[in-house]
């Protein structure tokens, strides 16, 4: 049992400090059973307080850490450090988050979240009281990354790879890669086409060495973790199986476009209402005459956010790319056809950053823009033969206009794609919005919480070209970093099979999210054994063993307990 | 003054220590690639180090830019030179560049301050402080703030008076004002450019008053009174110290706006500023906070979602372009702005307004190429040669740019254009082994 502990309460800024009376704290647990000192501090993240703490544990030779401050997903690697820094083991520190379960939560109440602080503190020294010094398992990464998704995003980050002297394999579902790039013209803001553009990189990556391209080609199957994922891949068309060996998986599987309804907008209803794919395939297919129908189109009516910042449907988001893909493209058909008017029905024009010259030229041509209530979209209506778009147009103030269009573009978003089973195959989250979630916006974007696994592009959510480039090479740089050593260090906190007391009754390997639990024979019977590298230590086994023969690691019944006893008697 | 030109070797220059550079220092760093980042401030953690909270997280800026300075400055791959400009880069072969680096002395020893303020008591000298964008002073001898990266006193010799009271009243004898200019030559073999974007100055707007009217302050400013390390513990007016409860944004300060020379959007003021009213309504729950705005730009990952947030909470949003500001004898302030949606002129008081600074390039970069053309596009920033292949590539082959400096972006889009520059230049250093 630990004698010399030290204990740091951080205000956070105000963060904390402005709910929880921190100096309270400090004072209700400097004589707390094994505890030498406890102090305040303003960020205890600042660099200058980890060289305190540095000089504390060195000068006072302390054995056991605990930092109350924000969400361990924050820092609890960043105090880990401190201690391991100072030469004590790290696996001796303990976080407790007095800001998300304290501070943040109870701003209401400043007594009570006070008072909160003080229990969740006695109780993380409680648990260090027991806590040992514990060793990273080190495991083999394999020098490979697997790309899954060969659009721009998928093909640049295996470019990178490839760079780097790492293999590569690309395995994309379409016979062909350069998903959906590879289908479009001119692109903005360079107006290089997408298919030159794929047609480089393609270019490029074939007469590497290090990429392997599979197409048509599906993972049906996962086993394994970092460092040493074994795919199944099947290719189309014989069902051939092959497997794959690789480090780290990078995901690039891109989006869906949002189908409008039918009758959104007249979408199904209306013979002359396209959405925005089919208007820039239009574009591109078209000989000298914009025809649609058999019918020469002159007025051309967009309808923005068909399908994103929905305030009754499912996608709140904006999907970002489409306001300026929509003035480019209606750019093109300007440049392209003669005798061309269009008129953009939009919610507020987010050309953000340089894309406002677009915008801007777009004006200068004579483009009309026109403007709908929150609460009042535009409306598409057949008139005889006429289709007629309606709108209570806030730049001319309210008032009622009608544009009689030959055709209806419906700008429609990006959605999260309809078949994910490649994700739920690696059991990836997803957010709010459907589409794959990182760890961190601004710490950890392309990480997942699956370790190994990074994600970009647009199945992270919508972003433009340049965007999806930019963090295709960001996985890429992280899913290097994972395999480019050869070996890995991996969390030692797993669960623990006592041999003597398991049964092999399966209810464990049943409760195991990560499949990481699996039998094998001992003595005449069997028993549980636990795959270190897949554990994630999520505990989920513990609970439900009727011998009570698996622990996890760093969460013993002592350590566990001592917290109830604290929290439960103050 | 000027000591004999020292030599030394990494294998990448980064030039700015801000969130994009110091991103790129640790990924390069990390992958085993020594690296010399050169910040010509007095602490890494660029713009960011100061803000309050990040949207749309709402996580405090500082939370997130303490570590990652801490791991930049203890990385034993990476080498910082603060309170340092590079004066020349020559590209001398494939995989070679010489630059000049010039550190200019602190006229303190960093690794003997503490940061015990001592110093900053003793000294005599006030002037404005430009790490609370001049809202308040600092002294001649100055940690430069809290969160700083290195912690160390520095000496504005600008302003000093040279009594010697700092001197005396260090305790660990580390103000040395013998220090002098020190230049290096650095051999490196990939350069990146993260030398950031400069805020607006909305002196170019002078019917916004800024500058005349002590309430009208910018987004930087209250991005200040806001951040854990506030100069006043709370939020107030800087004309009268009233706690202020009718506040104003002016979106587009200085962004799509021809007249001062830039047309297009800063990507950013949108989300900040509604961050920022956000900030407010917690901090200041009967304060009525409005936003003037030509569109709303809430374009990235939760923004709109944190946009409707915003108005659920009671922020009030005017489509509408001020006009012009006047103050009234009471210092607060007249906006004239026509109310789009209803299509007339309107006036309306307030007693704060804050201008919404957009992002304009820093031409720095540009200037430091003498054998080679380092290319601005033409709103001036760091052209990036294949923007949809290569973002991160300029007109020079082996010189990189990552965040702002070849655009507006915000945090998270700075951090993945770093990882971009890091992919790139990790690429070039290998392929060129």
């Amino acid at each position: 049992m630990k004698k010399k502990i030290g204990v740091y309460i951080c205000h956070c800024g105000g963060n904390i400090s402005d709910y929880v009376d921190v100096e309270k704290v400090r004072q209700a647990v400097e004589d707390e059973g094994g505890v030498l000192l406890a102090k305040t501090t303003m960020f205890a993240c600042s660099d200058s307080n980890q060289k305190d703490m540095v000089d504390d544990i060195k000068n006072y030779n302390l054995d056991g850490v605990v930092v109350a401050s924000c969400s361990p997903k924050l820092h609890l690697t960043t105090f880990r450090n401190v201690s391991e820094r100072a030469g004590l083991n790290k696996y001796n520190y303990v976080h407790a988050n007095i800001r998300e379960q304290a501070s943040w939560a109870h701003s209401d109440d400043k007594t009570g979240a006070t008072e909160k602080a003080i229990h969740l503190v006695k109780a993380a020294i409680a648990k260090d009281r027991f806590a040992e010094s514990l060793e990273s398992n080190v495991i083999n990464a394999q020098k490979a990354v697997a790309v899954i998704g060969g659009g721009i995003a998928g093909l640049k980050a295996a470019m990178a790879l490839s760079d780097m002297d790492c293999p590569v394999y690309i395995i994309e579902r379409d016979h062909k890669v350069g998903g959906r790039v590879a289908q479009w013209g001119a692109l903005f803001t360079t107006n290089e086409t997408g298919k030159d553009l794929i047609a480089r990189l393609h270019k490029e990556l074939i007469s590497s060495e290090n990429v392997i391209i599979f197409t048509g080609a599906e993972v049906i199957e996962n086993k394994g973790s970092i460092g040493d994922f074994m795919l199944k891949v099947k290719i189309a068309p014989l069902g051939e199986i092959l497997d794959v060996n690789v480090g780290s998986v990078l995901m690039a599987t891109g989006f869906d476009f949002y189908t409008p309804e039918d009758g959104e907008f007249g979408y199904n209803l209306i013979n002359n209402v396209v959405t925005l794919p089919d208007f820039k395939e239009m574009i591109e297919q078209g000989g000298d005459k914009l025809m649609f129908k058999g019918k020469e189109v002159r007025n051309i009516a967009y309808i923005y956010c068909v399908g994103s910042r929905q305030t009754e449907g499912e996608n709140t988001y904006c999907s970002r790319y489409c306001c300026t893909s929509t003035i480019h493209t209606a750019l093109l058909a300007k440049k392209k056809y003669k005798g061309i008017y269009n008129y953009h029905f939009t919610r507020g024009v987010r050309t953000y950053g340089k894309q406002e010259a677009l915008y801007a030229e777009s004006s200068q041509q004579g483009d009309i823009y026109l403007q709908s209530f929150e609460d009042a979209l535009p409306e598409v209506a057949k008139h005889g033969d006429k289709t007629i778009v309606k709108i209570n147009d806030i730049l001319s103030g309210g008032r009622e206009l009608e544009v009689e269009a030959d055709l209806v573009v419906l700008v429609t978003g990006m959605v999260p794609r309809a078949d994910n089973s490649v994700g739920t195959l690696f059991k990836l989250p997803k957010g709010r919005d459907k589409f794959f979630n990182e760890i961190h916006m601004k710490l950890r974007p392309v990480e997942t919480v699956i370790d190994g696994v990074t994600i970009c592009g647009t199945c992270q959510g919508p972003k433009n070209i340049m965007e999806s480039v930019n963090s295709a090479l960001s996985a890429a740089t992280k899913s290097f970093s994972y395999v480019s050593k050869g070996v890995l260090e991996t969390e030692p906190i797993v669960a623990l099979v006592d041999s003597a007391l398991c049964t092999w009754c399966n209810a464990c390997s049943e409760a195991c999210p990560f499949d990481a639990i699996s039998m094998a024979p001992e003595g005449f019977g069997s028993i549980a054994v636990i795959n270190n590298s897949v554990c994630k230590g999520c505990g989920m086994c513990a609970p439900v063993c009727p011998t009570d023969a698996i622990n996890l690691i760093t969460y013993s019944n002592r350590e566990i307990e001592g917290m109830i006893d604290v929290l439960a008697n103050g | 003054m000027m000591s004999g030109q020292k030599n030394i070797s990494f294998d990448a220059l980064v030039v700015g220590g801000g969130i994009a550079g110091g991103e790129t220092a640790l990924n390069l760093a990390n992958n085993g690639f020594k690296v010399l980042l050169i910040e010509k401030e007095l602490s890494i953690g660029g713009k960011m180090i100061l803000l309050s909270k990040v949207f749309p997280t709402l996580d405090c800026a500082a939370c997130i830019t303490t570590p990652k300075v801490s791991e930049i400055s203890r990385h034993t791959d990476i080498t910082i030179f603060t309170g340092s400009e590079v004066s020349k880069i020559t590209k001398t072969g494939v995989n070679s560049f010489e630059a000049i680096v010039v550190k200019k002395p602190r006229f303190v020893v960093v690794e003997d301050c503490t940061g015990c303020q001592l110093c900053e008591q003793a000294c005599p000298v006030s002037v404005r402080d430009q790490y609370q964008f001049d809202l308040v002073g600092r002294k001649a001898a100055f940690i430069p703030f809290s969160i700083a990266s290195p912690k160390a006193a520095a000496i504005d010799i600008e302003n000093c008076v040279l009594c010697g009271a700092c001197e005396k009243a260090c305790p660990t004898n580390c103000i040395d004002f013998t220090q002098e200019i020190e230049e290096y030559l650095v051999k490196i073999k990939t350069v990146v450019l993260a030398t950031g974007f400069k805020l607006f100055d909305p002196l170019m707007i002078p019917r916004y008053g800024f500058g005349l009217y002590k309430n009208v302050i910018t987004s930087m400013q209250m991005e200040r009174e806001l951040a854990p390390t506030r100069p006043f513990n709370t939020v107030l007016r800087p004309g009268d110290g009233k706690v202020p409860d009718k506040i104003a944004y002016v979106l587009c300060t200085g962004s799509r706006d021809a007249s001062v020379g830039n047309p297009i959007c800063s990507q950013i003021c949108c989300m900040y500023s509604i961050k920022q009213a956000q900030l407010l309504m917690g901090t200041l729950p009967m304060a009525d906070v409005t936003i003037y705005y030509i569109n709303i730009r809430s374009f990235g990952k939760g923004f709109e979602e944190f946009y409707q947030q915003a108005k659920g909470m009671g922020v009030n949003f005017v489509k509408g372009k001020i006009g012009k500001i006047s103050e009234k004898e009471n210092e607060n302030l007249m906006l004239r702005y026509e109310d789009i949606n209803e299509g007339i002129v309107k006036e309306a008081e307030h007693d704060m307004v804050i201008l919404s600074v957009g992002v304009l390039p820093n031409q720095d970069a540009a200037k430091l190429f003498k054998t080679e053309e380092l290319k601005l596009d033409t709103y001036k920033f760091i052209s990036q040669s294949d923007a949809l292949e290569s973002p991160s590539k300029t007109s020079i082959e082996g010189v990189f740019v990552a965040g702002t400096a070849s655009g507006p972006m915000d945090i998270p889009d700075s951090i993945l254009s770093a990882g971009a520059a890091s992919s790139e230049a990790m690429s070039y250093l290998i392929r060129n082994k």
